[in-house]
């Protein structure tokens, strides 16, 4: 458990992490940690249908939750005065979902329309496509909405049980971030959470994907108008020595949006080569590129929205002059030290208020590295051209690249 | 009392409101002035929205480049874009890059030279949007429906970007006209929060907005668009996953009477927690979809309000028969005291909830601001809110969202004729 009082300010977010995403799922009940979010908020306990939403709306609260690859989220942002409202919703969350299996059946469809919705969109499955050819074994090899015959087919018992085995007071982070007393803040998370007893969570870790020796490609051919174009090349889990090598080499090469997801919404990096080299040059016209925070090995990607009557090899050769270069050259130390300024921008902006906090110490808990992160954004701090040109030489290899080609067929 | 907003009037019409934060280590800002959609003259269509993404390609002693370098080298942000009734800037940086990036703010409103390499790229990115959004289910049952409920032509009712034919005719020389005839002080309107204080706005941000010339022309209002019989329109996308549905009708203004009633009787239809009582039927009772919300849209001169959903294809009868049972509803079986409670809690609660962020400050005081609300407008909200009736709520939905005049938009994948409401 993590409190972090805020003195003076009127709210408090109340976050709880679970140590489960879809990472811990196996084929056939893919996308079952993502049900099993979906149905917490369907009440149980104490909680009748209906009263997660009732309680924390009179209190004009916001609510939500996430479901990850490596783990699943839950928040409430609340006046602070109302902190216990949040911790009874978490705590009936934790042990009492009831699964009702009308409401099982009710959501079957929910999550397979949330699935449909999400197939409208050509970056879904061009995103899809992408983990799915580069992971061949790990479960990253699937998103965590899951595969529509999976969701179709799993039982409401397998699910039920899926939850009882992970969601358990030794299996989650609790975070409260805001205008609370940090005492009575214990006393209250004491009474709500107190008498739970840990359970035995599997610790099954996820099938090691076996290291990459050739590149990988697929095609996609959809109707539509515009064409897509996705690259992929593995790198190392958060937490490996290289990471913050690969921050400043995803910098320089893409500009930075910070460690939290949700903080950059709709502001786009231009002074960076792939935007210079792909939109600037009208190649492209969306160019996006970055990493997640993985637990296992994962992808530093770049994907593109084609420019009108641009060819995929037009767009895939740019790309290539442009990682070939920072092969062949360290960045300029202007490039360095606008790509420090940027992170150390963001390093303030996505901590603002007190759910953005709680966003970030829950993320960095739930990968163990809430306490060494100051240390490791010194160690991005001391990158240094040369470590980035290492890094590029290192990562950026064909041999574990995966290329996406997303072609638009007919028109719409 | 939330926060202490200020105000600063800047000669030539400028407004700026700041409320600080001493505590945050950063400013975020949101600013606008009156060069948005409704300003617009025939033939104009696309312009506002083309000017607003060439403000960060260059000017008279900057190129592109130099803007992104300079901009990112003091890790700020800085964005533009247009609403229907203003262009507007938002960003972030720090008290002590503020006068360097304020200075870049009101170079770009400025002196924009609008190099034809980049008109070039922007119109290729306008025109691939647009096309994204020809084959995008959502996008498009949207965009139907508000060009049903508008009169045709009318700014309110037609895509901001303009159509293809008419971004393809946009030339440099209409991009200079549009921006020196709108893009001035008058009607500015500037928020901070965050790491501010008078002495910033005053000697920082007052000087930089000082250079914009004071005399632009406000735009004139659009007109309250005629009434416009409800119609049903149908978008086949055969190759698509999910049908999306958009149902609604014209509303009101931001200033009309009863903004606060409708807006606490749209909160308690289709907002709250699980978008209020059309999620409850139309996603927690049956099932039928992801997502079911309705939204209020209050603008300067008229408005809208609607309803969207994703549904799977084979789903679309039974999604369009709750929504019609929610909408019969609100006459059949109104708001309950209880609902109304829960709505105007909902409101007072979340005022503090609500601005939790520098930048949600700025957007809050932008929007107090932009209406003219007064500085005073946060202290007064719970008592507005506290002081509406059950039937002034009732009679807002009943007056303002009537089934009988919805249009209906439906966009994917049909299987036979789109029922009625």
């Amino acid at each position: 458990m993590i409190i972090r009082p805020v003195p003076g300010v009127p709210q408090v977010s109340v976050w709880v992490t679970y140590r489960i995403g879809s990472a811990y799922e196996r084929t056939g009940t893919t996308g079952s940690t993502h049900w099993v979010e979906h149905m917490l908020f369907k009440g149980g306990g104490k909680l009748a249908k209906g009263d997660i939403d009732r309680l924390i709306s009179r209190l004009g609260g916001k609510f939500n939750g996430f479901t990850d690859k490596d783990w699943t989220m839950y928040y409430e942002t609340i006046p602070a005065e109302h902190l216990e409202t949040a911790l009874f919703v978490e705590a009936e969350r934790m042990r009492n979902a009831s699964f009702d299996p009308k409401e099982f059946a009710a959501e079957r469809t929910v999550v397979i329309s949330e699935r449909e919705g999400a197939e409208n969109q050509p970056e879904f499955l061009v995103e899809e496509e992408l983990w799915a050819t580069a992971f061949h074994l790990h479960p990253y090899h699937w998103l965590p909405i899951g595969y529509k015959q999976d969701l179709e087919g799993m039982g409401r018992d397998e699910v039920y049980e899926y939850y009882l085995r992970h969601y358990a007071p030794n299996n989650g982070i609790l975070t409260i971030v805001g205008g609370v007393d940090p005492e009575a803040t214990l006393a209250l998370v004491r009474r709500y959470f107190g008498s739970f007893r840990p359970e035995m969570v599997p610790r099954t870790p996820p099938l090691a994907e076996p290291p990459q020796s050739g590149e990988r490609r697929s095609e996609i051919r959809r109707p539509g108008p515009v064409n897509y174009l996705a690259l992929g090349w593995k790198i190392p889990a958060w937490g490996h020595e290289d990471l913050p090598k690969i921050v400043m080499m995803s910098a320089v090469l893409g500009g930075w949006r910070g460690y939290n997801f949700f903080a950059a919404g709709s502001w786009e990096p231009r002074a960076n080569r792939l935007y210079r080299g792909l939109v600037e040059a009208k190649l492209a016209t969306v160019v996006k590129s970055g990493f997640e925070m993985r637990r296992d090995p994962s992808l530093f990607a770049i994907s593109a929205t084609l420019a009108p009557g641009v060819d995929h090899g037009e767009v895939e050769k740019k790309v290539d002059a442009i990682v070939e270069r920072l092969h062949e050259k360290p960045p300029a130390s202007t490039e360095i030290e606008r790509a420090r300024e940027l992170i150390r921008a963001w390093s303030r902006y996505e901590v603002d208020g007190v759910e953005f906090q709680g966003f970030m110490i829950s993320q960095l808990e739930v990968l163990n590295s809430r306490d060494s992160f100051p240390g490791f954004l010194q160690a991005v701090e001391r990158v240094t051209a040369d470590d980035i040109q290492a890094a590029a030489q290192r990562y950026l290899t064909d041999r574990t690249r995966t290329v996406i080609r997303y072609h638009a067929e007919g028109g719409s | 009392m939330i926060l202490r907003p200020q105000r600063l009037e800047v000669e030539g019409g400028a407004r700026i409101v700041y409320a600080p934060n001493p505590a945050s280590p950063f400013v975020s800002f949101q600013g606008s002035l009156p060069g948005g959609v409704t300003a617009e003259r025939s033939g104009e269509e696309g312009v506002a929205n083309f000017l607003s993404r060439l403000l960060l390609s260059g000017t008279r002693v900057h190129t592109t480049r130099q803007l992104a370098e300079a901009l990112e080298g003091l890790g700020a942000t800085l964005e533009f874009g247009v609403s229907m009734d203003a262009v507007q800037f938002y960003g972030r940086c720090t008290k002590r890059t503020a006068a360097k990036v304020f200075a870049i703010v009101a170079d770009c409103l400025t002196s924009p030279v609008i190099p034809a390499k980049e008109v070039e790229r922007v119109r290729a990115e306008i025109l691939t949007e647009i096309e994204e959004d020809r084959d995008d289910t959502r996008a498009r049952a949207q965009q139907e429906l508000l060009s049903s409920i508008y009169p045709r032509g009318h700014p309110y009712g037609r895509d901001p970007r303009g159509d293809p034919e008419q971004v393809k005719a946009i030339e440099p020389r209409i991009l200079l006209e549009f921006h020196g005839r709108l893009y001035g002080r008058d009607g500015l309107t500037l928020a901070v929060a965050g790491d501010v204080d008078e002495g910033l706005v005053r000697i920082v941000i007052e000087k930089a907005l000082g250079t914009l010339p004071a005399n632009n022309a406000r735009s004139g209002p659009p007109g309250d668009p005629d009434p416009q019989p409800p119609l049903t329109r149908t978008v086949d996308l055969p190759h698509k996953s999910q049908t999306d549905i958009a149902i609604g009708l014209q509303a009101i203004s931001r200033g009309h009477p009863d903004f606060y009633a409708l807006n606490v009787a749209n909160l308690l239809f289709g907002v709250i927690g699980m978008y209020g009582r059309l999620g409850a039927t139309v996603r927690e009772e049956k099932g039928l979809a992801y997502y079911s919300l309705s939204r209020l849209r209050a603008m300067r001169h008229g408005g809208h309000w609607a309803i969207i959903a994703g549904v799977n294809p084979a789903r679309l009868a039974g999604a369009m028969a709750a929504i019609s049972h929610e909408l019969d509803r609100l006459n059949d079986e109104p708001f309950s005291e209880e609902e109304i409670e829960n709505g105007k809690l909902n409101q007072i609660g979340g005022l503090a909830v609500h601005l939790d962020r520098n930048a949600e400050v700025a957007d809050a005081l932008h929007e107090i601001e932009f209406h003219e609300l007064g500085l005073d407008f946060l202290d007064r909200y719970p008592g507005i809110v506290k002081g509406l009736t059950r039937e002034e709520i009732v009679a807002a939905a009943e007056t303002h969202i009537r089934k009988r005049d919805c249009s209906v938009a439906v966009a994917g994948p049909l299987r036979g004729e789109v029922p009625s409401l």
